[in-house]
């Protein structure tokens, strides 16, 4: 069996952090699979799911480090018009933080709760907002 | 005060009820990918960019598209409406409407919208011409300012030929109390847009340009290179306006690098608002 339901949310920030574990969780209790597999994935390219520990420190040191490895001022190739957008592309650092965070995470689930260390937390990372965006929540198993 | 002047709202969502309008705007202005814009997310982009105000522009190309207004006068009443604090609504015309010249009093009278908006390169008139004139008449009249498109446009069916920066010199020169922005600073015309604003004092324009690169490198070339920051600092900067043409462009890296380009404090303010509060007439 497989169960598909989506977060929704309107970002704020050009970078953004935002807790998205209660609701997964609460998809996969909707879901009424017990035993299975469930995927987080964003819809987007300048934005990431990763997993983390909740804690403002490391948000702030995530933040800065990926500032670090993909600066805003670099001569990137995406900063330029693109006839199927009819806009200019001005988010390469977005895609580029999206593509080191990966752009969803899986979990299993075990007798109707998600199988998670207590320190595991699930993030959806805005890197170009901000943005309306959508994240799927796919549930598999039965 | 932090204003764009040059922002087109085409696909905001209080106005894109109706789907087969939205898909008419996405082919018509041949910008895709985007979506509709919730009100709450243009403020969020203000927020982020700085902006305490967007003027908004309609285009209407009425008379090109079966009669169709792509974006109405009323529409942007509308949306002054909803958030009168943010938003500056422009008015919008076809020159070749028969009710043009109504329309257009009907919109500074009724609708109470600030100013005009006008794309020649869209409508192949050039400024100049006896079909724009009335309109002109209007403008003087009730002391409301023109933004014309100026230099290169990217929507489909415009010709440059009628909005390079020098096609507006008789036009300046013939009505000296006729306050008219090239928008686009001409790109990438930009030297002639700095040639008429040398030599008419009622001729803005703003900066609302992002062909190639990103925003920091491509305001660094049009405004410290093509066009000297000095030019600028000494002796334009009561005429250069802070302007996107977003959804176009992007109104966030834009608004952040000019206050990174070396100009004067004095300068930027100028830029960033009050030459737009000059442009229009005072706020109220």
């Amino acid at each position: 069996m497989m169960y598909v339901d989506s977060i929704s949310m309107r970002t704020k920030t050009y970078n953004q952090f935002i807790l998205i574990t209660e609701d997964v969780r609460r998809i996969a209790a909707e879901s009424g699979i017990k035993n299975g597999m469930i995927t987080v994935i964003t819809k987007h390219t300048t934005t990431g799911v990763t997993v983390n520990e909740a804690l403002e420190c490391l948000e702030s040191d995530i933040a800065e480090f990926l500032e670090r490895l993909v600066p805003e001022d670099h001569p990137y190739a995406h900063a330029r018009m693109l006839r199927d957008y009819g806009s200019t592309a001005g988010n390469p650092t977005g895609h580029l933080k999206a593509h080191l965070t990966g752009n969803h995470c899986h979990f299993p689930i075990v007798d109707g709760k998600i199988l998670c260390g207590g320190a595991q937390e699930i993030y959806f990372c805005e890197f170009d907002g901000p943005a309306h965006r959508t994240i799927n929540v796919i549930v598999q198993g039965e | 005060m932090f204003i764009d002047i040059h922002v087109f709202p085409a696909f905001y969502e209080p106005i894109n009820e109706d789907e087969a309008m939205e898909e008419l705007r996405h082919e018509t202005l041949d910008i895709h990918k985007n979506g509709t814009a919730a009100l709450e997310h243009i403020f969020n982009q203000m927020r982020c960019a700085g902006l305490d105000k967007l003027t908004l522009l309609p285009q209407d190309y009425n008379t090109q598209q079966n009669g169709i207004t792509l974006v109405s006068n009323e529409e942007i009443a509308k949306l002054v409406e909803l958030a009168p604090d943010k938003f500056i609504g422009f008015a919008s015309v076809d020159p070749f409407d028969p009710k043009a010249a109504e329309k257009l009093e009907h919109a500074f009278t009724q609708l109470k919208l600030k100013g005009l908006y006008l794309h020649p390169g869209r409508l192949h008139f050039y400024p100049n011409d006896a079909v724009a004139q009335p309109l002109y008449d209007i403008c003087e009249k009730y002391n409301k300012p023109i933004i014309f498109h100026s230099g290169l446009s990217w929507e489909p069916n415009t010709l440059t030929k009628y909005c390079r920066p020098d096609t507006f010199e008789e036009l300046a020169a013939s009505r000296p109390n006729l306050r008219i922005c090239l928008g686009q600073f001409g790109w990438p015309w930009c030297r002639e847009t700095a040639m008429l604003m040398l030599k008419f004092p009622n001729v803005y324009t703003d900066i609302g340009a992002l062909y190639f690169d990103c925003a920091r490198e491509f305001l660094t070339q049009m405004l410290t290179v093509d066009v000297p920051r000095t030019w600028i600092d000494r002796s334009l900067r009561h005429q250069v306006m802070f302007g996107s043409s977003n959804p176009r462009f992007e109104q966030i890296r834009m608004a952040e690098v000019i206050g990174k380009l070396g100009f004067r404090e004095s300068t930027l303010e100028l830029i960033k608002g009050q030459n737009a509060i000059e442009f229009l007439g005072g706020l109220d």
